[in-house]
């Protein structure tokens, strides 16, 4: 509300910071384990005199550098200039909370830059020992790089002290940080193996292909099974409701950690398939493969760790559409339209009433849905709902669903925003009072249920439930499923809800 | 509607103002630098392709060369001064970023592209024929596109009557083409980069290829050519610029303000001495002159923004809670890592040309 907000309506500004951010991330962390991978492939070939494998290491840092650094440095700017786009009071507070962490971090990008110059254009002049120094630096310092933007990153899903004490180092070594830089480190050195594969398929001698695919792969195969238990760890400190939401309670965390587990997996079993099993196995075809899973293991935790910290930006501290927990009780009293700056319509009347709902839209709900487009588009999502359901769903939206941050307003502003997505994105009549007698149940059942479920959703699992039945559980929903909140409506609307699904699902009466 | 309504509250800084100040003054024209070496080495190797004779195509052979490495310490040497900036003007940058946003981002693919089509250029030299002039010609034309995206963020971040436009179009698709001030800033900038990067290609001609005096003489002689020229150039579309600065702004520069004005007139006679260095070929003369007059014109350009935004935000007013040790970590780092660096150099200096058996 601070910020103005890019507005395409169709296109989400939190699939853009994924995509981008995957890509940064799978080439980055290359960047980091390549190091490792190339001085100590450097040093085999020195040891054992051997002039073809020093043409590998040659070739491959030269891979590695056009990888690295074009594309690498160029799409952590990226990230850099999209949250700033996408996120802009929670990239302010990052970067004034660690502006000097940065900046020690680029003076290592620059450190990295030049070592990566150097080792590559004096390959065969520089003496052996020097060049060999100036490879470690070169990974040292891409180390140190990740092991800063650790620090911050993993601040945004575990501030932990820092929100009392504001001080730089609490928020620095925050309760993720250790097991998030083994896991990151071991999954760096797992690239490094598996681009390794990659460009040892392209070397001509039979022999020396074998080995160093077969080089290459255990040091995948090593990394992967060490980043195993850093995971795990790293899975085991997350806080409380961050960790019910990695374990099913958002339908697109649940997704992403599959595809995760699975992908791993088929990554683990690639690979000892392929090494150990059935060596005549190894074509290119199988090693891009290794290269999807790879990408699939670290992309599910990038996006599992995104989404982990739903619905906020900075857990507990500043929600996902730039808003301040702290702030929200005041703006609760005041208005928010009040408050917000880059808004026109200042208080809600009934003839702005849309406008100002628009206006509600794009400062809370926009920074996670799309309107008509193909991420978490809201119409879509509220269909089946009519106004007053809509009205209901956003009084307790938070409490509803943990992963949304609460509405923040008057009430007036929560009925604008309702009366913005029925009316005038669903084209829905606003009606607010109760229907005519027979129709009381379904209205009861449109304002309360379908935020989650249409009828139609449940009709198979009621088939057969005579009414008595259906009654009962209307006073226990959670028990049906833990998902679901107990209904707090009066004994008379229950008994409503209960004639109108016992009629449509055709249970006895 | 009242613009000031509009600029989001500054975050809280954790040191005083002018350390950030400080390190933004120092880091950006080593970004501008940088930026007009690759600029002008791209042009002057564009000349040398049109020119006859085997000194040029040796010469933009070897230009070919430096000019990844160009990209590299351009983008890297833009991290740190944006960094401060974003401390300071966050607020503002921001905001402006956003109403541009589509532009901003263009930005990523557009480098990204042009440097592939460097290491091209430089890889595939000598297979590449006429093809080399098209690459260095797409290169060039991307360059002055990313400087212009720059330039209007650069000119909407301080203008915030502007930012109202954002009702009517949100889409990131706005520019700041009515800003009497974007244009002959933009050029100022461009022919200034053009001018001192046909410096840096005669410096570079001049130390790194004094094995081939023929090829070092055409380098000289054509970078400064370009230098000279430009530079005039230059001077008059500076008169331009300062003509078109908001006025308050502009009486800063002629006496308002004892600091401005003492800028105004340092730059002004470093600009003419650097010329004369220039017209006599005398290039290590103009390369010192250069780069001071390079950091005179920072600090004008900070004057400016700040007298720009004087009736909106000033740098005072932000809420301070500073924390030493992160700072201290940094200057620590930079210590060291610089002298890591110059360590490698030296190695690097010291090592044979050829690659041994
Ligand atoms: C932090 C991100 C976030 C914000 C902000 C957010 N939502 Fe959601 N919303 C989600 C996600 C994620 C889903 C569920 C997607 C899925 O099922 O895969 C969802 C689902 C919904 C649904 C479908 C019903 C349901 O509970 O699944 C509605 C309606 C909805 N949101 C409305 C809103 C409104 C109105 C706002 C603004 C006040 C808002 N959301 C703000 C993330 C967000
Ligand atoms: C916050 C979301 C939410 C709300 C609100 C909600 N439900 Fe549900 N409900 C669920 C979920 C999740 C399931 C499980 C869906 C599935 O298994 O496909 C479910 C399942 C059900 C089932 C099927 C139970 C079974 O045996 O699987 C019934 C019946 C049901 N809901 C009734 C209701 C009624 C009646 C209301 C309104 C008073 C309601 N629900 C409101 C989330 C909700
Ligand atoms: C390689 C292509 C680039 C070119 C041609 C370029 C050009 C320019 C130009 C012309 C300006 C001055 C604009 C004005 O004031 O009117 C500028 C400023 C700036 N550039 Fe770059 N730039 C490039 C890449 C980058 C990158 C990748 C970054 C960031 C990582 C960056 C960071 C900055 C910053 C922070 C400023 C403004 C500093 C200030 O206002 O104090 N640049 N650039």
């Amino acid at each position: 509300m601070n910020y103005p907000v890019w507005f395409v309506p169709t296109l989400g500004g939190g699939l853009l910071i994924a995509l981008v951010a995957i890509v940064h991330v799978f080439v980055s962390h290359f960047a980091v384990g390549g190091g490792l991978y190339l001085v100590l492939t450097e040093r085999k070939a020195l040891r054992e005199e051997n002039r073809a494998l020093m043409a590998f290491v040659r070739t491959h840092t030269r891979f590695f550098m056009l990888l690295t650094m074009v594309f690498g440095g160029l799409t952590g700017v990226a990230i850099w200039f999209v949250i700033s786009l996408i996120n802009p009071a929670a990239t302010s507070l990052l970067i004034h909370t660690f502006v000097f962490g940065w900046a020690t971090e680029w003076v290592f990008f620059l450190v990295e830059i030049v070592a990566l110059f150097v080792y590559f254009y004096t390959f065969g002049r520089m003496d052996d020992r020097t060049h060999q120094v100036i490879g470690w630096i070169y990974f040292g310092a891409a180390w140190i790089s990740l092991f800063l933007i650790t620090g911050i990153i993993d601040f945004m899903l575990t501030p932990g002290q820092w929100i009392s004490n504001h001080d730089f180092w609490s928020g620095f070594f925050n309760p993720t940080f250790w097991p998030s830089v083994f896991f990151r480190s071991f999954l760096s050195f797992m690239l490094a193996g598996c681009y390794g594969f990659l460009t040892a398929t392209f070397l001509a001698e039979e022999t020396l292909r074998q080995r160093m695919i077969r080089y290459s792969g255990i040091w995948a195969l090593a990394s992967l099974l060490l980043s195993l238990p850093a995971g795990w760890w790293y899975l085991a400190t997350l806080p409380t409701p961050a960790a019910r939401l990695v374990h099913g309670a958002s339908p697109t965390i649940a997704r992403a950690s599959t595809v995760g587990a699975f992908s791993l997996a088929l990554l683990a079993g690639l690979l000892i398939t392929l090494i150990l099993l059935r060596p005549q196995a190894r074509t290119r075809v199988l090693m891009v493969m290794v290269m999807i899973a790879a990408m699939g293991y670290l992309g599910a935790f990038e996006w599992t760790r995104e989404a982990a910290r739903r619905p906020f930006v900075i857990n507990g501290v500043m929600y996902s559409n730039g808003l301040l927990a702290s702030e929200a009780p005041r703006i609760d009293q005041d208005g928010f339209l009040k408050n917000a700056r880059w808004v026109q319509n200042r208080e809600v009347t009934d003839a702005n009433r849309l406008e100002a709902g628009r206006e509600l839209f794009l400062h809370q709900c926009f920074a996670c849905h799309t309107i008509g487009g193909f991420n978490n588009d809201i119409i879509a999502r509220t269909r089946n709902m009519s106004f007053n359901a809509l009205r209901n769903y956003l009084a307790t939206i938070h409490g509803k669903r943990y992963f949304m941050p609460p509405f923040v307003g008057t009430d007036a502003e929560l009925q604008a925003l309702a009366a913005y997505i029925a009316g005038g994105l669903n084209h829905k009549p606003l009606i607010e009072a109760k229907g005519a007698g027979g129709d009381q149940g379904k209205e009861l059942f449109n304002d309360n249920c379908t935020a989650c479920h249409g009828l139609d959703q449940i009709k198979p699992d009621l088939k057969g439930w005579p009414r008595a039945k259906i009654r009962a559980a209307l006073d226990k929903l959670s028990a049906l499923n833990p998902d679901m909140p107990d209904y707090t409506g009066t004994a008379a609307d229950k008994d409503a809800i209960a004639d109108y699904l016992a009629q449509q699902t055709g249970g006895a009466p | 509607m009242n613009p000031a309504t509009l600029i989001p509250a500054a975050d809280t800084l954790t040191a005083p103002w002018g350390w950030f100040q400080s390190l933004l003054l120092l880091t950006f024209p080593l970004h501008l630098l940088a930026m007009n070496a690759l600029l002008g080495t791209v042009l002057t190797a564009l000349a040398a392709h049109l020119l006859p004779g085997a000194p040029y195509r040796r010469l933009s052979h070897e230009l070919a060369k430096a000019l990844p490495f160009l990209v590299a310490f351009t983008v890297n040497l833009g991290v740190a001064p944006l960094l401060f900036l974003n401390v300071l003007y966050g607020h503002l940058f921001y905001t402006s970023t956003i109403l541009m946003g589509l532009f901003w981002l263009a930005v990523i693919p557009l480098v990204i592209i042009a440097y592939y089509l460097l290491y091209l250029y430089d890889f595939k030299f000598r297979q590449l024929g006429n093809g080399a002039l098209c690459i260095l010609l797409l290169v060039l034309a991307i360059l002055v596109t990313v400087g212009f995206i720059f330039s209007n963020n650069m000119t909407m971040m301080i203008a915030p009557a502007g930012w109202g436009r954002w009702f009517a179009t949100p889409g990131g698709t706005l520019l700041n083409l009515s800003d009497p001030t974007l244009l002959p800033r933009y050029l100022h900038m461009m022919i200034g980069a053009l001018a001192v990067g046909g410096l840096w290609a005669a410096l570079y001609a001049s130390i790194a290829l004094k094995d081939d005096p023929e090829t070092a003489t055409a380098g000289v002689r054509l970078g400064m050519g370009i230098f000279s020229w430009l530079s005039l150039l230059e001077l008059v579309e500076g008169g331009w610029f300062l003509a078109t600065l908001p006025p308050e702004v502009q009486r800063l520069f002629m006496g308002g303000n004892a600091t401005a004005t003492a800028l105004f007139v340092a730059g002004l006679l470093l600009a003419l001495a650097t010329l004369v260095a220039g017209f006599r070929q005398r290039v290590g003369l103009a390369a010192g002159l250069t780069v001071m007059l390079l950091y005179v014109m920072a600090f004008m350009r900070d004057t400016v923004r700040t007298g720009s935004l004087a009736p909106y935000f000033s740098l005072d007013k932000v809420p301070v809670t500073t924390q030493w040790s992160p700072l201290v970590l940094f200057l620590v780092t930079l210590g060291l890592g610089l002298a890591v660096i110059a360590w490698m150099l030296v190695k690097v200096a010291h090592c044979p040309k050829e690659v041994r058996e």
